[in-house]
Order: C-alpha cells, then sequence, then structure tokens
C-alpha cells in the first residue's frame, strides 16, 4: 500500500516538479571507483545434500557486464571440535562439499585467498527446515502464480525460497528431417536427432523471503514466488518447478531484505535511504577489504510441482526469438539439397510429395525455426516425470 | 546621516535637515566622549569644561529646558553641539581660543552664512504640514485626555502605543517624554511605551525621528492607556527601525535571536513575486534547507521537526503550501518574526532547535485599510482597522489560481487532470475591554490540495484558533493567558478503480492553554513565569476503503494521547549597566495516555519483535508512563564598551513529538509520532558564545556567534524499515546520538542607500547510533553526517537604493552539497544483479549557488491618494544554474545510471503588483 502511494507521489509529482525543473545525469567520481571486495554467497547442507560456496568480487557500477569470478581459494569448513572439511573447486569460483555435519555443533567457514587474504565467517548454526507443505498454483487474467506453503515452527520462522524451473517447448516447425552430409541426401531423424521437443531451464532467480512469525501458528499461506506473465513459452506443454526452502537466522533474514530492498527499491527521490549491507564474512586481518555474503547453514527442503498446459488453458504463447518465422514456398529439388541444406541456416521441415507419392524436394525453412536445441537441450533431464 | 557624525541617538532623536552650527573658523580638534543622558544643558557644559579645554558662554535662563541626551564618542564639540541644538533656536559659535558661544536664534559675531537662516521647517516638513487636513488634530493636540481613575499614590503608569496616522504601522524608537521633570520613555518595536509620571496636569509631547514633535494635554488620576497616532516620516522610518535594532543586537541579553521585519523581507528578492517568511529567514546564518522545495528548514543542525513554528501562539505543523513552494504565512498579516536558535526564552518549549515566532498583525487602530497584491500564481487580499473604539480587527486571505498554468503547460505533460490549489484565512480581532483587560481571538486556515489525475486527490489543512486575554493588574505585573486548538491532518483519496478506492491519512490535533505573566521586581529584574498545558491527539494513520465496492482492508494504527505540561520562571537580571544575565528553567511534565496499547520488550535485548514480551492495555485517561526533567536557559551579556558586547549561553530542550521520515527528501507521508514507553523523548543541550560590534557609526553591525549542541534520543531507522501504518514503529527505530557544531558570521549594513548583509556559516551536524542500541549500528557505530549537513553556507543579500521609490535588490545563495548515501558497486548475488552502497551520507551531491535578482518600484508617495501601489519585478535563479535537489540511480539497458533533479532549473521571472488603500 505504501509503495503504491509513493509510486502515486513519485509518478505525479515529479511530473509537476519537472514543469520548471529538470533531469540531467549525474556521474560522481566514485562510479568508477573499483571497490573489487570479495562476495561469498552459499549454503552449507547438513545432510548429504551438496554445498555449494561461489566466490566473486564486486565490479565498479559502470564495469563489465560479467561477474568477477575468485577462483583459486582454499575453502574450509571447521568444527567448534576442530574437525575440517576442505571444498573442492567444481568450476570457476564455484566451490562444491558433500558431507553429513552435526547440527548440535557450531562451524564456521575459513576462506583463503589466492593473494593471502584470508576470510573467516561468525559461528554459524544448521537450521533445520521443516518440510514444504504444498505448492500450488492459481490462474488469473495477467497469468499464472505459483505459490508456497509452509508451516514454520518455534526454531524455523525466517524463511528463504529459491527455486529452478524447467519447461518444454516446441519450436515453431519441428522437422522430422536431416540433411546427411555423407550422402548428400535426406534422412529421417532418428530419437536422439529430435529436435521438436526441448527441455529450457531457470536457474537465475531471484530469491523471496518471508517471515513466518507474522502470521497465526507460524503458517506460510500461499506465499507467491513466480509469477508467470501470459503468452510466456514456460506453459507451453509442462512445466516443473523445484522448490528450494531454507530455515535461516533473523540476521540471515535482515541481509537478504536489505539485499531486496536496495535492489529493487532504489529509483525513486522518495525511495528510503539505501542501507549499507555486508554479511556474516569478516576479513581475519584488519588489513583486508570488507567482504560481501551471507553464508548460513542448515538442511533445505526440496518440493517439485508439475503444471501441464491443460490446467491453464486457454494459453497462448509467443516467443520472441521465433519472429519471423516461415516455411519458405520454394520447393527444393534433390539436386538442389546440397546447395540449400548443408549450411547450418537452413533446415528441411516439409516433405513435398507428388500425387503419385513421390517424393520432389523438401519446403525448409530457417534451422533457428525448427532445431529447438538451439533454445533448449533435447536431452531429458533425471528428475522430469511425464 | 552625515559620515563621521559618531552618535548614538539615546534620548531625543532630531530630525534631520535643519539647523546645523556653521563653523567658519578651524576649532581645536578635541575629541568629545562620553554618554550625556538626560542631564540639563548647564550640567553638560560642566562635564565638557572639565574634560576638555571648552569653555561655555550662555544663559542659564534660556537654556534650562534644554535636555542633553547624547552619546559621543570621538566625536568634535561641533558635531555633538550640532546634535544637541538640531530642531532648537539655539546656535553656537566656537572661536579660535576654544570659547563657545550659545545665543538664541541668531550667531554671536562670527560673520554667517548666507543660508543659514534656513526654513525651521524643510520642504518635506511644510509639505506634510500642508496636508493635514487639521481640525482634528489640532482637537486631539489640545484636547485635555483624562487618564485613569483617581488613586491614592503619588504617581500613576501610563501605558500606550504610538501608530503612524497613514499607516497605521507601530513607530519604533518614538520618544514620549515631559518638559517639567523630563521624564520619558521610548516606545518599543510594537510601538508600546510605559512612563511613570506624577498624578495632575502633563503635557506630554512625542517625537518620532525625522517628525515633528505632536502633544497630548493629559490629566492623569491613575495607571491607564492613551494610545497616539502620530504623523510619521515615511522616508526616514525604516532608519528608525533599523537604528533601533542594532542597539538591540548589542544590549540584549539573549543571544542566537534573529529579527526579521516585514519591510526587511520585502526587500528580497522573492520566488514568483511572494515575500515569504520561510524563504526569508533561509537567508539567515545558521538556517538551511535540503533542497528548493522541501517543507522544512534546519536550524543549527537541528531536524525539520526541531522548530516550534508558532503564529500568534498557534502551532504550525506544516508551514508550506505546495509541499513548499510558498510558505504558509500571508505576508500581509505578518508584523515580524522572531527567530531563536538559542536563548530561547522560558516560556517556549517541547522542541529542540529553534522556535520561529511569526508575529500577526491585530489591525490598524485610526481607519480601514485594504491591502493586496497580484502575482503570476497567487492573489491576496487584507483588510484591517477599527470596529468602534476599543476594537480592531484584521481578515486576510489567499489563494491560488495555479490551475491556468496547468493548463498552459498540459500541452507538454500527461498532466491533463493536474490540478493545484491552496488558499489560507486569517481573521484576527483585538478588542480593549478596558485600560486593564485586552483580549485578542487568533484564527487561521490553510489549506492544499492537489491532483494530478483524476484519481488521487492529496490533500492537508492546519486550522488553529485561540483565544488570548491580557491583563494588567498593575504597572508591574501583566498576565496573558492563551486558550487555543491547533489541528493538523493529511490524507490521500485514491479512486483509481471502486475496487481500490481507499482514503489515507493521519491528523494532530492539539489543545493548549498557557498562563504567562511578566512581573517587574524592581528596575533590575525582570521576571516571567508561568505554566503550560497541551493535549495531544494524534491519529498517526489510517487507510479506509471508499465506497461499497472497494476490497482494501481497514487499517489504523493506534490513535495516541499525550498531555504535556510545563512550569517555568525567568528573570532579566541587570547586574548593572554592563553586565545582564538571563537565566531560568522549565520543569515539564509529558504523560502518555490512553486508551492504548503498551508493547513490553526484553529488558537490555534489541526492540524487535522477537524479544516482545507483552501486551497491557490501558483505558481511557489512564496514564501509560510518564517523563519529566528539567530544562534550562541561560544566557548573559556583557558590554564591552558603546560598540561592542559578548554574549554566552546554555541552554537544554526536550521534544516529545517526532516526526518520522527516511526519506533524502522530506515527503507529505511523513508522520508524528509522540513519545511512549519505547520511544523516548529527545534532548537537546547548546553552549554558545558570541561578539557583537558595531561599526563605522553603527553603519555595519558584526557578529560571530560559536556553538556546539548535543542531543539524545534521536530517531534514525533500521535498515528496510516501514513508517506509514506501521503499528510496531520503535521495532523499526535506532536511538541516536546527535552532535551540531558551528561558527555563524554576519555583517549587515543597516543604512544608506547600499544596504544588506552578507553572512557565512560553518556548521557540522552528525548523528551516531546511540552505544546502548544494539539492534543495528549505522556505519560502525561511528559519526555520521546528518542528512542535511552541509558544512559551508554563505549568503549575500543586498539593496540599493537608486531613489525612494525605485530599488534593486540581489540574493546570493551558497551552500555545500547535502551527503548522500551512493552506490559504488555492483555484485551477482541470489541470481541478480546487486549493488554495494557507500557508508550513509558518505558523499555529496554538488554545491549549490543560487543568484536572484528583484526591482522593486514604489508608487508616489502622496499619501492622500486613493491606493498606495508598487510592483515587485524580477528572476529567481538568474543563473539559471541546475542545483540538483535530489540525486538517484536507476538502471538504463541494464546499467545503473545516476540522475540528478533539479526542481527550479531555468531562471524563473515573476511579477507582482501589490496595493493598499
Amino acid at each position: 500500500m505504501v509503495k503504491r502511494f509513493l509510486y502515486v507521489f513519485v509518478i505525479f509529482l515529479l511530473p509537476f516538479i519537472i514543469l520548471v525543473g529538470c533531469r540531467d545525469p549525474f556521474e560522481p567520481d566514485v562510479t568508477t571507483m573499483d571497490l573489487n571486495y570479495l562476495v561469498v554467497e552459499g549454503f552449507i547442507e547438513i545432510d548429504e545434500q551438496e554445498s555449494i560456496l561461489k566466490l566473486s568480487r564486486t565490479s565498479p557500477l559502470r564495469g563489465e557486464k560479467e561477474g568477477r569470478i575468485e577462483s583459486g581459494a582454499v575453502i574450509t569448513l571447521i568444527s567448534e571440535n576442530g574437525e575440517s572439511w576442505g571444498f573442492t573447486e567444481k568450476e570457476l569460483g564455484t566451490y562444491g562439499l558433500i558431507g553429513t555435519f552435526d547440527p548440535n555443533l557450531t562451524y564456521k567457514i575459513n576462506i583463503l585467498l589466492l593473494d593471502n587474504q584470508e576470510y573467516e565467517s561468525d559461528p554459524l548454526i544448521a537450521k533445520v527446515s521443516p518440510p514444504i507443505q504444498n505448492v500450488d498454483f492459481t490462474r488469473s487474467d495477467d497469468g499464472v502464480n505459483i505459490h508456497v506453503s509452509t508451516q514454520g515452527n518455534d526454531e524455523a520462522v525466517y524463511f528463504l525460497w529459491d527455486y529452478e524451473e524447467t519447461w518444454l517447448f516446441r519450436p515453431p516447425f519441428p522437422t522430422a528431417f536431416l540433411f546427411n552430409p555423407a550422402t548428400g541426401g535426406i534422412d529421417l531423424r532418428r530419437p536422439e536427432q529430435q529436435v521438436g521437443l526441448c527441455w529450457l531451464e531457470n536457474k537465475v532467480n531471484r530469491i523471496v523471503l518471508d517471515n513466518a512469525g507474522r502470521f497465526a501458528n507460524n503458517r506460510i499461506n500461499q506465499k507467491e514466488i513466480v509469477f508467470i506473465p501470459n503468452l510466456s513459452d514456460k506453459l507451453m506443454t509442462r512445466y516443473s518447478i523445484s522448490v528450494r526452502q531454507r530455515a535461516v537466522d533473523k540476521d540471515a533474514f535482515d541481509f537478504w531484505e536489505i539485499m531486496r530492498k536496495n535492489t529493487e527499491d532504489i529509483g525513486g527521490i522518495f525511495s528510503p535511504l539505501p542501507s549499507l549491507i555486508s554479511g556474516n564474512i569478516n576479513p581475519v586481518n584488519s588489513s583486508a577489504t570488507v567482504a560481501i555474503g551471507f553464508v548460513s547453514m542448515g538442511k533445505s527442503s526440496f518440493k517439485r510441482f508439475y503444471i501441464n498446459v491443460q490446467d491453464v488453458r486457454p494459453w497462448n504463447v509467443f516467443i520472441p526469438d521465433y519472429l519471423g518465422c516461415r516455411v519458405e514456398p520454394d520447393t527444393i529439388p534433390p539436386p538442389s539439397y546440397v546447395l540449400e541444406f548443408s549450411g547450418p541456416n537452413f533446415t528441411p521441415t516439409v516433405q513435398v510429395v507428388n500425387q503419385m507419392g513421390g517424393i520432389i524436394g523438401y519446403r525448409g525453412t530457417e534451422t533457428r525455426c525448427a532445431d529447438c536445441t538451439l533454445r533448449g537441450s533435447n536431452v531429458r533431464p533425471d528428475f522430469w516425470e511425464d | 546621516m552625515k559620515k563621521g557624525l559618531i552618535l548614538l541617538f539615546f534620548g531625543l532623536i532630531l530630525s534631520i535637515g535643519t539647523s546645523e552650527g556653521q563653523v567658519r573658523t578651524p576649532t581645536g580638534d578635541e575629541k568629545i566622549n562620553g554618554l550625556f543622558a538626560g542631564i540639563s544643558f548647564k550640567r553638560f557644559t560642566q562635564q565638557i569644561e572639565s574634560s576638555t579645554k571648552f569653555r561655555f558662554y550662555f544663559s542659564e535662563e534660556e537654556t534650562q529646558s534644554l535636555t542633553v541626551n547624547i552619546s559621543a564618542i570621538d566625536n568634535t564639540l561641533n558635531q555633538v553641539l550640532s546634535g544637541i541644538f538640531e530642531n532648537t533656536d539655539f546656535v553656537f559659535t566656537i572661536d579660535e581660543k576654544n570659547r563657545v558661544f550659545i545665543t538664541k536664534d541668531k550667531k554671536l559675531d562670527l560673520s554667517l552664512p548666507d543660508d543659514f537662516f534656513l526654513p525651521k521647517n524643510d520642504i518635506n516638513e511644510q509639505d506634510s504640514i500642508a496636508r493635514l487636513s487639521d481640525i482634528e488634530r489640532t482637537f486631539s493636540r489640545n484636547k485635555l485626555y483624562v487618564i485613569g481613575s483617581s488613586s491614592t499614590g503619588q504617581e500613576a503608569v501610563l501605558k500606550g502605543r504610538v501608530t503612524g496616522i497613514e499607516t497605521g504601522n507601530p513607530i519604533f524608537g518614538a520618544i514620549i517624554f515631559e518638559k517639567i521633570n523630563f521624564t520619558r520613555a521610548i516606545a518599543n518595536e510594537n510601538g508600546e511605551f510605559e512612563i511613570r509620571l506624577p498624578l495632575g496636569r502633563h503635557t506630554i509631547f512625542i517625537q518620532n525621528l525625522g517628525g515633528f514633535v505632536e502633544q497630548r494635554q493629559i490629566s492623569i488620576q491613575g495607571d491607564g492607556i492613551l494610545d497616539i497616532a502620530i504623523e510619521e516620516n515615511v522616508i526616514s522610518l525604516s532608519e528608525v527601525v533599523v537604528s533601533s535594532e542594532k542597539m538591540t543586537n548589542i544590549s540584549r541579553p539573549e543571544m542566537g535571536v534573529q529579527k526579521l521585519n516585514i519591510q526587511a523581507m520585502k526587500k528580497m528578492p522573492a520566488i514568483l513575486g511572494e515575500v515569504d517568511v520561510i524563504r526569508s529567514i533561509l537567508t539567515l546564518p545558521g538556517v538551511q534547507t535540503v533542497g528548493e522545495a522541501s517543507v522544512g528548514f534546519n536550524v543549527r543542525g537541528g531536524a525539520a521537526d526541531q522548530n516550534l513554528i508558532l503564529f500568534n501562539h498557534a502551532t504550525i505543523y506544516n508551514p508550506s503550501h505546495l509541499f513548499g513552494l510558498f510558505s504558509a504565512f500571508n505576508p500581509d498579516m505578518v508584523e515580524s518574526v522572531d527567530l531563536y536558535k538559542a536563548g530561547i526564552p522560558t516560556k517556549y518549549g517541547g522542541r529542540l532547535s529553534s522556535v520561529l515566532d511569526v508575529n500577526a498583525k491585530y489591525g490598524d487602530a485610526e481607519k480601514i485599510r485594504v491591502k493586496g497584491g497580484i502575482g503570476l500564481l497567487t492573489g491576496r487580499l487584507t483588510v484591517e482597522g477599527p470596529i468602534g473604539e476599543n476594537t480592531t480587527f484584521i481578515v486576510g486571505g489567499r489563494s491560488t489560481y495555479s490551475d491556468w498554468l496547468l493548463n498552459v503547460l498540459e500541452e507538454n505533460t500527461d498532466l491533463n487532470n493536474a490540478r493545484a490549489s491552496f488558499y489560507d484565512f486569517n481573521f484576527n480581532v483585538s478588542h480593549k475591554i478596558n485600560p486593564k483587560n485586552t483580549i485578542r481571538l487568533n484564527s487561521y486556515l490553510s489549506s492544499d490540495s492537489f491532483r494530478f489525475d483524476r484519481d488521487t486527490l492529496f490533500q492537508y489543512q492546519n486550522q488553529s484558533f485561540n483565544l488570548s486575554w491580557v491583563h494588567y493588574f498593575n504597572e508591574r505585573l501583566e498576565l496573558e493567558t492563551v486558550i487555543g486548538r491547533d489541528h493538523y491532518n493529511f490524507g490521500i483519496e485514491g479512486r483509481e478503480n471502486p475496487a481500490n478506492s481507499f482514503d489515507l491519512g493521519f491528523d494532530i490535533k492539539q489543545h493548549f492553554l498557557k498562563a504567562n505573566f511578566t512581573y517587574a521586581l524592581d528596575e533590575r529584574h525582570k521576571l516571567n513565569f508561568g505554566a503550560s498545558t497541551i493535549n495531544y491527539r494524534l491519529q498517526p494513520g489510517y487507510i479506509s476503503p471508499s465506497g461499497e465496492e472497494s476490497i482494501v482492508i481497514s487499517e489504523e494504527v493506534n490513535p495516541e494521547r499525550a498531555l504535556e505540561t510545563a512550569f517555568y520562571l525567568g528573570d532579566d537580571f541587570e547586574i548593572n549597566d554592563r553586565l545582564s544575565v538571563n537565566y531560568g528553567g522549565r520543569y515539564v511534565i509529558y504523560q502518555y495516555l490512553g486508551p492504548n496499547t503498551e508493547r513490553v520488550y526484553e529488558q537490555g535485548q534489541p526492540i524487535s519483535s522477537s524479544t516482545l514480551i507483552g501486551e497491557r492495555s490501558f483505558g481511557p485517561g489512564e496514564t501509560i508512563n510518564v517523563y519529566h526533567g528539567p530544562e534550562f536557559r541561560v544566557s548573559g551579556r556583557y558590554i564591552l564598551n558603546n560598540v561592542s558586547s559578548i554574549k554566552a549561553g546554555y541552554n537544554t530542550n526536550r521534544q516529545f513529538i517526532h516526526l518520522l521520515t527516511n526519506n533524502s527528501a522530506i515527503a507529505p507521508t511523513d508522520v508524528w509520532k509522540l513519545s511512549d514507553p519505547n520511544i523516548r523523548p529527545q534532548w537537546g543541550d547548546q553552549i554558545s558564545i558570541g561578539y557583537y560590534r558595531n561599526l563605522k557609526i553603527d553603519a555595519y553591525e558584526f557578529s560571530v556567534e560559536t556553538y556546539h549542541r548535543n542531543m539524545k534520543n534521536l530517531i534514525d531507522f533500521r535498515s528496510g524499515s516501514t513508517l506509514l501504518l506501521n503499528n510496531t514503529i520503535e521495532q523499526d527505530i535506532l536511538r541516536t546520538d546527535g552532535r551540531a557544531y558551528g561558527v555563524e558570521i554576519l555583517l549587515r549594513k543597516n543604512i544608506g542607500k547600499l544596504n544588506g548583509w552578507v553572512s557565512y556559516t560553518y556548521s557540522r551536524s552528525l548523528l551516531r547510533t546511540a552505544e546502548e542500541e544494539t539492534a543495528e549500528k549505522i556505519n560502525d557505530g561511528n559519526w555520521y553526517p546528518n542528512n542535511f549537513d552541509q558544512p559551508h553556507n554563505a549568503v549575500l543579500v543586498g539593496n540599493y537604493e537608486w531613489s525612494k521609490r525605485f530599488s534593486t535588490s540581489i540574493n546570493a545563495n551558497y551552500s555545500t552539497g547535502r551527503p548522500i548515501t551512493l552506490p559504488i558497486a555492483k555484485f551477482n548475488y541470489g541470481g541478480s544483479e546487486r549493488v554495494f552502497f557507500s557508508d550513509r551520507n558518505e558523499y555529496r551531491i554538488p554545491d549549490y549557488f543560487r543568484l536572484d535578482f528583484s526591482v522593486n518600484i514604489e508608487g508616489n508617495h502622496k499619501i492622500r491618494k486613493l491606493a498606495h501601489s508598487s510592483w515587485s519585478v524580477g528572476v529567481y535563479n538568474l543563473l539559471g544554474r541546475r542545483n540538483p535537489y535530489s540525486v538517484y540511480f536507476t538502471p538504463v539497458n541494464g546499467i545503473l545510471q545516476g540522475y540528478q533533479l533539479s526542481i527550479f532549473a531555468q531562471p524563473i521571472p515573476f511579477i507582482t503588483y501589490n496595493f493598499r488603500i
């Protein structure tokens, strides 16, 4: 409500002010300053799940678009009785560890960087998340809302959710044919060569958080975690979402809440003052620069949920990648196969037969309109259920 | 006034341009020094003879009626005598042997200049005599006024007020005297005087600088009141005002007090052609603002909610129209403005930083007058005058017609349905029941409403009225009792569609009762004591559905009630001629009252939802908790010599009502909150010291003041707090300490064609999360700049009078940009790009500089004509500098781009026509 009001205020007062006022670019010197602070993100799973920590660096506001990776660090998890476990670098900047850890002990993380800078976390206490009670969805005029419901308890009050989405999609002109460079002819695709149905996944997602203490009995009912707008290809045929629920302490919750507000609420002149964010990772000696990030520990709970297009019909799809797709009207006769179809950008899609049933050629389309592997993967994920 | 003439007129301030002693022969350049106040001429000569070689020759009989009231610093005798003999028949001659001959009418023997026999009345004076339609005037000169009812004493006190016949303005500095014992009194800035006379018949004379002597025949039989209207010399009026002010600059015991009268404000270039009280005080040292269209102002590093703004006893919670474009005071209603930055009198309290006391008029006692003005955006009209013999009234209104501007601009904007309007209305009456009792009614209403589309209406109102009763027990004891009510409310009506139509708002009501006694204990002590109580009723926020279809859920923050009571006693103690002390104290008792629910948190733990351990309900009128404590007010003045003094002061204050704001700009949604068991009252003290000096025959006035303030229990907010409609606001508050210090330097030129002032302020205002606050430490618990910390501020206000009817003014304003928290890095986290912010308020927006220019053209000065008119034409922000009001960052194509927003980015011309009937 408040936000709506501020929105109204900003939208309508600003033009009034701008009657005589104006807006100019503002370039303080600091926007090019390079702090290069360490950023630590991750969660320690106590129960056989893989714990992932990602190390990166901040970059200047107007600097490169790609994040900076911090590779070559030695990360150790140390329990209060001195036992330690080392992380291994799975890919650049991403470190993993699988193990079982006693939830009654406190732990800390030690990070030793290549340049010998050393960081350590505040003591970590594991929190076990209760199971996710339910994931469901509602259909509205604008699209589909997916909700999570959970039952908190005295131990688990503050919740974070993130999720992975996977869905099936089809290109506009799926093809059963394939140019064979060896023969110069057109073959039927074998099952492993099919490009008419692919899986696409989305792992880059926002964090959703809520405080169960706000509600009676610590019950969070139908917290919205994803919104799928109309025309999205996510619901073209079948959609799956795996929701991860983590219980964290108040400090971690505040960290995420500030992070969210700093990112989402800036931009208006009546926005609240941004807050400084730091986290629970501290330099061991004071010469090192600060680190950003909050690492929590505990046991996550997961739930996977599917939606079929039948459940939400009518559902029209518009995929910008497929704008301008069409099947070319010209039939390509066999002598021209090599010329037309041997390149990567044109694919036979419709077989043209004469009245006798004889193949006189193929009509083609741009490969991007026929081959779904250019957007997704035709390899069925392990978890996928039909 | 002639250059080099160093005369401080204490008593007889004599007219300019009448006869001056002409001395041809060179005389000894021995200098005269000293204060000769109210002594006979004979005694004066004896004093001079005793210290110099001069010898006087004169007739004692002739000079018997002559009183000397003059102060000389390094003057020649020539200058001193010229001063004494102005407006008299006496002339003097000084020969080579330092003999001084005093004669009547004719100089002794030295050859006289051709133009010596100047007409006794200069042209100006003759003119005004001719203008007098004088039956009435002659009548009042010779009528015998019987004052008071017979009393037993030997003496009686005559009080009254001296006003100008034409303008009705009080004559500040008019001298009231009688010629038998040469008792005299001087009218104060309100034209009020008080003179003690033996019972019986008297002729009292009233003289104004540059005017001639008016007289009244009185028979005084007891204490009484005589108001006198005299011819004022329009031309020299401003000089009277200023010269009297500069006296007070040195001699008044309080420090950190700034006074602006409406004449001075009128000379400043005003935005959009309106004389503006708030904008005028912003030119004074130590007063700053965060932005051009912001509602508040900051005094000596204090927040905007730490200023008590009084408009004839009424507390004004929102002193602006159109969210800060105009101030809410109709300039025609305003008599003068007092700003107390330190040395706050004991009768005021409840805010930490300052008191802005806006004094409104009660109307002219002589005749009905009409004043008005027409500007580009606003128009105003004021009518004042007497009703019968004992009653005066003033009624004023002001309104905007800015809709046309919005219509003109409509084509270029989306403001198809934008409407902005405001008005304010004043009605004040003063009625003198009898010489000992006067009652006054003050009422004030201001209202703003605007919409930017058809659906959402914003509005706010101030409504105040109060009744005061002034009672004179006797000539030494006076009581003023005020009872009143102030109301401020803000609201938004959202009507976007029936389903989510809402009404949102908050309001403050306060009822108050004050009793203030002033008691002249003896010549050295003047006591001021009394009590005041304020009953607050706040509705800190509500939202309710509007219409039957609305699905908006009604929400309401618990209404709050409190009672703030104070007792105070202050003493103006003149220890000797040089040293004077003003000391006193207040004791304040604050009760937070039910019905309400108190939330109890674990002791020693940060207040949060997890440490909430219980709730206690209180019924109506039950006291939930009490805060009480003393406040101290001490200031002293020591006069070093006739032209300089030093002052020092210490004061403490408590504040029980807080404005909740965490925006970089001040938003209208900022709500007020009372202190409760979890939000302690703010406390602050201030120590200050200053040096005051008048230079070059008082042409210049110079002052340096320095101060240091400590503040406790200020309010800052935790990261990501919500302020509106928050019923547990204490969970979002961080107790914060404050510290402010600075130096204010002011050089003011009061007289001459070129006048104005230059001021420079260095001030810092810092905050630090309180040590005992464990919930969160802003900037690791270090000091950080306040949102309005602007260390350097310089102001130039210059006014040049090309002629009496044509003057130009210039106003230049520079200040350091205010602090801001900037995003300084980005990183990926939680699947999104995030920004990393600097420490709180680590950076600053660009510096502020603005130059305004205006031309004031007065109509002619014929007093008997239908309407006096004046034009004010000018340009605000002459250089068109784009001063940033706010800076913000927003992603453009995935990259954060910073923008600065300027409000008055172009030169803004204005024109206003003012008239007076």
